[in-house]
């Protein structure tokens, strides 16, 4: 009995040694010790790990407790070979491969072969150990990952998502790669179309067209006429001309909307436009446009013109005849009215007194206000039409008879009701002849000689006619405040007629004025109704009293004023968008205006 | 009397290093390249804000992309060395300087307007790439000096035929070890001391070395054993302590090197992801005009 045990071992070029021994008995112990059978150097395998010994037939394998072999490619502690097929134990790194044997054969040959790791793992001559190229991918191989990513999601990606925006027109909600295209937000009044890129961006390679914006915008008109414009343009420095060129390159139309309003900056509101923007045109109009009814302006502390007013400059029948007129020409106004605001303003006389008599009821102090009169409009930017019955019936009221508890009021604003009603009141009808109303009553010292005591006086047979003839006449009730016109039929007639009366509700309609901002003055700092003896007198303030508190867009006075605050680009009806965005911001001058008073 | 001096050569003159090549000249190119960009952006009022669509956002976007274009050229250019005015060194400098006057001309391009787009993204592949650049330079000036320090008068090969060796006798001393402790040594020699990884390499932090885990249970198992034991695991462990300080040395030098090499392996592939971001965003800004 004898196994034939044969070590190979390869040389460095990787030729097979074989070293052959035999060893004689029933039993093979395997392990590091050296007294083992077959000793193995391996740190892996146990001083003693294995032993086989034979059995008729087969071998039986016996591993040390603790401890396994690889039995057939199987893990195992205990098991048999059978002689016949032979069969292989790993342990550690190396393999005893038992070789078939015939049944009656003596000798079982076992090949034992280190095949786990190499000794030498490590290759002196590698230098490239040392280098991170062994720890990392090649840098030529990442450079094309790397590029081929980005263009595959930052270019292809969005391209496709561009198409099928167009081909299908999904929701917006879903979000769609050519946002990330997007250099920023929307302007706020955009935020809607965020993520509807072609909205704007209609045709690639297309700068956006003022048609995507007239899509929406269909009520926007411009400035002005187009050609007049492009004339009135200041000479192109040398600068603006290279941008020209280059748009005209790339057919990009000069002008278009989003030259100003400039997207994908943040979520802002538009900014006020810059002054210069203006004054580079309006600046120096006239030389440009010789035949513009515009004069030039400029600063608003330095050039810019008188206002200009729509005033009633006369009448067409009865149709006022609006006009625009530069203030510096001292313009008057034809209402149609009589009116001294300096009698109604005085702290003294007979106004004032009046004033002080119904006091309280009125809200009226120790003389007129101009609020006393005067009411705002709703949103309180202007103010109303004086109205008679509201404004200044308290003290002209038109009341000529008590009838009862009931006092009869002439008609206002219907001269023929009024001579009728006259008419009708002293034909004296059945007993309306109170004993106040005799013919005795004369006028009292002291009495103010108002309507009701007039009437009451001149009351006699015949009398009306002459009742009615002088409150149409100088000193009458109707005279006082309107131009009368005497009957056209003449002679005896009583058919007077009042010219009627109509106030601008607004003035200055290229520019805008609000007068809450102004609460914080008083109305005679600009209003000079204190010194006016004529309602003819036009009371609007000219631009130098604009000018105490308003200078131009860099001045120091207390409220520098850039042309929008006053004037729209596009628009001329409502407030400047620039005001409504400080008032929504709440970033209003007037405290700067109190602060400078102070 | 004749002179000593030594006729100034060109090969006397590239002892300048390229940093300071023609005496800062692309430094001062650069600076000025870089005054000439803040200049206009301080006097050029664009509305309403600061923007790379503006004309002069265009200019500095056409500069700015013409100039990462020619700094990705070196890698073409340093294929090939000469001499001369338009020598590597030059190019070299030229291209230092000129890519960080790229901070000022790409930064005021964007209009300092920053967002989550391809836009934004492309400008931060710049910067990963300048940046880089900038540690390269660093690495470069200082490391090179603690790299041969770091290999104590040894050449690579000889540091690796140390640790061999030194495999080679513990797996001789360990032979008498029982099989647990065959097994802590067999982890030590299984150990591969360039394995770990990059974060290891860059660290330097090896703290589940598998050597220095074998000392510490070898010299354990020596406080408490006899015999013939005892002599084999002092051998052992001694044999643990060698290799460890080898193990110690040669990854101090592997650190040195990952740290001196580690910028490439941002500074080419990001540059090349630059220049496809670089595409998306010059594309993506016409054709969404």
């Amino acid at each position: 009995m004898s196994f034939l045990i044969r070590t190979v071992s390869h040389s460095a070029e990787g030729r097979e040694i074989v070293r052959t021994r035999r060893v004689e008995g029933e039993r093979l112990t395997v392990g590091r010790d050296p007294a083992c059978e077959i000793h193995l150097t391996d740190l892996a395998v146990a001083l003693r790990h294995v032993t086989v010994e034979r059995d008729p037939g087969r071998l039986r394998v016996a591993v040390e407790p603790g401890l396994s072999v690889e039995l057939n490619g199987r893990k195992a502690s205990v098991g048999t070979l059978e002689l016949a097929t032979g069969g292989d134990i790993v342990l550690g790194g190396h393999t005893l491969r038992f070789m078939p044997t015939a049944a009656g054969s003596d000798e079982i040959a076992v090949a034992v072969e280190r095949t786990g790791e190499g000794e030498a793992k490590l290759d002196k001559s590698a230098e490239r150990l040392f280098s991170l190229a062994s720890v990392l991918p090649g840098k030529r191989g990442l450079a094309w990952l790397l590029a081929l990513l980005v263009l595959a999601i930052g270019l292809a990606w969005p391209i496709k998502a561009y198409y099928d925006r167009r081909e299908r027109a999904e929701t917006f909600a879903k979000f769609h790669a050519d946002e990330i295209w997007s250099s920023g937000s929307l302007s706020s009044a955009h935020a809607g179309l965020k993520g509807n890129c072609t909205a704007c961006h209609v045709e690639p390679f297309e700068a956006v067209r003022d048609t995507a914006c007239k899509t929406c915008h269909t009520k926007v008109h411009d400035h002005s006429n187009p050609y007049r414009l492009a004339r009135a343009r200041p000479d192109l420095g040398r600068w603006r001309r290279i941008e020209l060129a280059f748009k005209e390159k790339f057919d990009i139309p000069p002008g278009r909307c989003v030259e100003c309003h400039t997207e994908h900056e943040g979520p802002q509101a538009m900014p006020a436009t810059a002054q210069r923007f203006c004054a580079d045109c309006h600046g120096d109009l006239k030389s440009k446009l010789p035949d513009t009814k515009l004069p030039n302006a400029g600063d608003f502390g330095r050039s810019h013109p008188s206002f200009s007013p729509v005033v009633i400059a006369g009448w067409s029948g009865d149709r006022p005849q609006l006009q625009r007129l530069s203030l510096a020409a001292r313009p008057r106004e034809d209402s149609g009215l009589k009116f001294p605001h300096d009698l109604h303003l005085s702290g003294t006389g007979g106004v004032a007194q009046m004033a002080r008599r119904l006091g309280g009821p009125y809200g009226f102090g120790q003389k007129l206000e101009c609020k006393d009169c005067h009411d705002p409009t709703p949103d309180g930017a202007r103010f109303q039409p004086v109205d008679m019955e509201q404004d200044c019936a308290m003290c002209h009221d038109l009341a000529f008879d008590r009838s009862g508890g009931t006092t009869r009021t002439l008609r206002h604003g219907e001269p023929a009701q009024v001579v009728a009603e006259l008419l009708d009141f002293y034909r004296g009808r059945g007993a309306a002849r109170p004993a106040v109303l005799a013919p005795a009553a004369r006028r009292r010292p002291g009495d103010a000689p108002d309507l009701r005591n007039r009437i009451r006086f001149e009351r006699g047979p015949g009398s009306a006619d002459r009742a009615i003839r002088s409150i149409f006449s100088p000193g009458g009730a109707c005279f006082d405040c309107h131009r009368v016109e005497s009957p056209p039929d003449g002679g005896g007639s009583l058919n007077f007629r009042i010219r009627p009366v109509a106030f601008p509700i607004r003035y200055l309609h290229k520019g805008w004025f609000d007068h809450r901002p102004h609460a914080t003055q008083s109305c005679s700092s600009c209003h000079s109704a204190e010194r006016s003896g004529a309602a003819s007198d036009l009371l609007i303030p000219d631009v130098t009293s604009c000018r105490t508190c308003h200078g131009g867009e860099g001045s120091s006075k207390p409220v520098p004023s850039s042309c929008a605050m006053c004037h729209d680009y596009h628009m001329d009806a409502g407030a400047p968008s620039m005001l409504i965005r400080q008032k929504v911001k709440g970033k209003r001058s007037d405290r700067r205006v109190a602060e400078a008073r102070r | 009397m004749a002179t000593r001096s030594i006729p100034r050569t060109d090969l006397g003159a590239s002892h300048e290093g390229f940093l300071r090549h023609r005496r800062f000249l692309w430094l001062k190119v650069a600076l000025i390249l870089s005054l000439l960009a803040l200049l206009g952006y301080a006097l050029i009022d664009v509305q309403p804000r600061p923007n790379g669509g503006s004309a002069y956002g265009y200019a500095l976007g056409t500069v700015a992309v013409l100039l990462i274009l020619w700094l990705t050229l070196l890698g073409v250019r340093k294929r090939a060395m000469t001499r001369g005015r338009w020598s590597l060194k030059a190019w070299t400098s030229a291209h230092v300087y000129l890519g960080l006057s790229l901070v000022v001309v790409a930064t005021l391009h964007t209009g300092f307007q920053f967002g989550w787009n391809v836009h934004t993204f492309a400008y931060a592949l710049m910067i990963l790439v300048i940046a880089s650049g900038v540690y390269g330079i660093v690495a470069y000036a200082r490391l090179p000096r603690q790299l041969g320090a770091s290999r104590s008068d040894m050449t690579r090969p000889q540091m690796i035929d140390a640790l061999v060796k030194l495999d080679r006798q513990l797996a001789t001393a360990a032979q008498p070890l029982g099989h647990e402790e065959a097994r802590i040594v067999q982890s030590s020699l299984d150990e591969n001391a360039f394995g770990g990884g990059l974060w290891r390499r860059l660290s330097g932090r090896h703290s589940r070395c598998r050597t220095a885990r074998a000392l510490a249970e070898a010299r354990r198992r020596l406080a408490v054993a006899t015999g013939d034991r005892a002599q084999a695991l002092e051998a052992v462990a001694a044999l643990l302590e060698r290799k460890a300080a080898a193990l110690a040395r040669l990854r101090g030098h592997l650190r040195i090197k990952a740290l001196l090499e580690i910028w490439l392996y941002v500074h080419v592939p990001i540059t090349f992801a630059l220049l496809a971001a670089l595409a998306a965003h010059i594309v993506s800004v016409f054709f969404y005009w």
